[in-house]
């Protein structure tokens, strides 16, 4: 089976998502508990799913460095890790925004995947410091797989441990009104975490793509100047990729 | 709860889909800074290549540059072979 | 490192395990290091936490988050130390060119911590009993729960340690990552001690769940340790 191109990765990802939103404000019916404010749901959660899904598909592609010892994979591993960040960010912002239209306040800890997810962020946003402070590039990489596995194998655990926390007797804010949800907000809902999940695989191959392009330069610098050239751009923590790779994953 | 009212709910969803918003569009301007850097250093080196003395030659004055015109076109086929052969 | 067993020519996994095991036991005798440096700080912790709360009795859920903070920021004081001989002195090249596994460092370095841990537990737990409870019958309980608890911070605490021992800022980076990581043995700790240390006596409501996730979070760990640390060790 053929490999989309980025371009019509990215046009899937415009589509889809688009269509989500659609979806969401023309189509899914207001909740009956929430309200309007429950829209914020099909941001939220896909975006959550995304970025878990993200740092898991780091632990994966950081077990595959460590065993083919194969540098590209570090560079997915550290991109897909640096995507799934990013939309930590996002989820972390939109649920604030949603505690604070249901509860007034900006942060809860009544809700335990947004508590969770509060943990996993923290843990992974130190995954740049890591690399930061390994100066040995081989070895950078190394390390830095092997915290990406065992930040991959905490995430479950991690979610399992403050969902138990959890006391039964605050209602959980982000629940619907009957637990379940209805056809149409399904319909709505896996649209839109369709179209985010696109849209993460458009953004880790963009990333992708830019950085082989960075290493080519590197190379036809190094190739022109001689070896006096020494690469002063490119940060210290950002893998480089291989010259081996010269077509976008 | 009660829910909020359409107006000031409204204002909460607006809010927090122009946060994902944003956050796409700062990404896209970061790696749009990065592509024209790209871009701009593969102009300098193209012009390096031909042998063609642009405005800001990098690092290397303009009298070697003369000399090295030759020099350099063969260096860079010596280089990416040798290269492409230690990558193989 | 002479093998423990005369029988096999090449030194076990096992024999070379309790041959690190017993060097570093004796280094941590001989220079004293880590275990008074953490009863100190964790007998002081206590005090501040006295001064901080403004309270001189604690039970249920208060008295388990102040215990268990303490102990494992006092963890944290030896794990930073763990591997920083090895590093200075060159005990990982000799591991890589001995004829053994990896993972006897691993095991060596975990049972080590879990050792300190329990010596520092046998100072802490008296002294917290000491200032803040009202009864004592919760500690017996409430140390195995200390136990699955170091088996947890152990498992993680060996694997951060090693890769923070051959960084630049590696006393930083151990808490801000091992931190994160340590959440849900809190979690299920204070889960468990808050209702051992209930304020009429222990109670042991739903203890067996918490068990449970401390077990299955030791044992997680403990398999990803072993997974990866042969490339932890690779030059």
């Amino acid at each position: 089976m053929k490999v989309p191109s980025l371009r019509d990765n990215a046009i899937a990802a415009a589509l889809v998502l688009c269509a989500g939103f659609a979806l969401v404000f023309f189509y899914a019916p207001l909740d009956a508990d929430q309200g309007f404010i429950q829209k914020i749901f099909y941001l939220h959660v896909p975006l959550a799913i995304c970025s878990l899904a993200g740092f898991v598909i780091g632990g994966i592609f950081a077990i595959a460095h460590l065993r083919t010892d194969k540098a590209i994979y570090d560079v997915r591993s550290y991109v897909a890790i640096h995507l799934s960040v990013i939309f930590g960010v996002g989820v972390l912002i939109t649920g604030s925004i949603w505690a604070h239209a249901s509860w007034g306040k900006w942060w809860v800890w009544d809700e335990p995947t947004l508590v969770s997810f509060l943990i996993v962020f923290l843990l992974y946003a130190t995954y740049y410091p890591l690399r930061y402070a390994i100066e040995d590039r081989d070895r950078q990489a190394r390390y830095a797989s092997v915290f990406a596995i065992t930040a991959g194998a905490f995430v479950p655990l991690n979610f399992v441990a403050v969902r138990m926390a959890q006391s039964l007797v605050h209602p959980r804010v982000f629940a619907t009104a009957n637990g379940g949800l209805p056809g149409s907000m399904m319909l709505t809902f896996l649209v839109c975490l369709a179209g985010m999940a696109l849209l993460w695989i458009a953004l880790v191959r963009f990333e992708l793509a830019a950085k082989a392009a960075s290493a080519s330069l590197s190379r036809l610098r190094r190739a022109l100047e001689g070896e006096e050239y020494a690469p002063q751009s490119g940060s210290r923590i950002a893998p480089r990729v291989p010259s081996s790779a010269t077509s976008p994953s | 709860m009660p829910a909020l009212p359409l107006d000031e709910a409204g204002k909460y969803v607006a809010g927090a889909y122009l946060v994902f918003l944003t956050l796409v569009l700062i990404y896209v301007a970061i790696m749009a800074a990065k592509v024209a850097r790209i871009q701009r250093e593969l102009g300098e080196l193209a012009d390096l290549a031909e042998g063609r003395p642009d405005d800001n030659p990098p690092g290397a004055d303009a009298g070697a540059q003369e000399n090295a015109r030759g020099e350099a076109e063969g260096k860079v086929l010596e280089r990416e072979r040798s290269s492409r052969e230690e990558l193989v | 490192m002479t093998p423990e067993s005369p029988q096999s020519r090449r030194p076990s996994s096992l024999g070379a395990l309790r041959a690190i095991l017993a060097k570093d036991l004796r280094v941590e005798l001989r220079t004293l290091q880590s275990v008074p440096a953490m009863a100190l700080f964790a007998v002081t912790t206590f005090v501040l936490f006295r001064y901080g709360l403004d309270r001189e009795s604690l039970s249920g859920g208060l008295a388990a988050g102040v215990l268990l903070a303490t102990v494992l920021f006092a963890a944290i004081l030896a794990v930073n130390r763990l591997f920083v001989a090895e590093r200075d002195e060159g005990g990982f090249d000799a591991i890589r060119l001995a004829p053994v596994d990896g993972t006897a460092l691993l095991g060596a370095k975990a049972a080590a911590l879990v050792i300190y841990l329990l010596l520092l537990e046998a100072i802490a737990v008296p002294a917290f009993g000491l200032f803040f409870l009202d009864t004592w019958s919760g500690i017996p309980p409430l140390l195995g729960v200390l136990l699955l608890t170091d088996l947890g911070l152990a498992a993680t605490g060996v694997l951060i340690s090693s890769i923070a021992a051959n960084s630049r800022a590696r006393d930083l980076l151990v808490p801000l990552v091992l931190l994160p990581l340590l959440v849900p043995v809190m979690i299920a700790a204070a889960g468990a001690s808050q209702e051992l240390l209930a304020a009429g006596g222990p109670s042991y409501d739903g203890v067996a769940k918490w068990l449970a996730v401390l077990t299955f979070y030791d044992l997680t760990f403990a398999a990803v340790g072993f997974a990866v640390y042969d490339y932890l060790l690779e030059d």
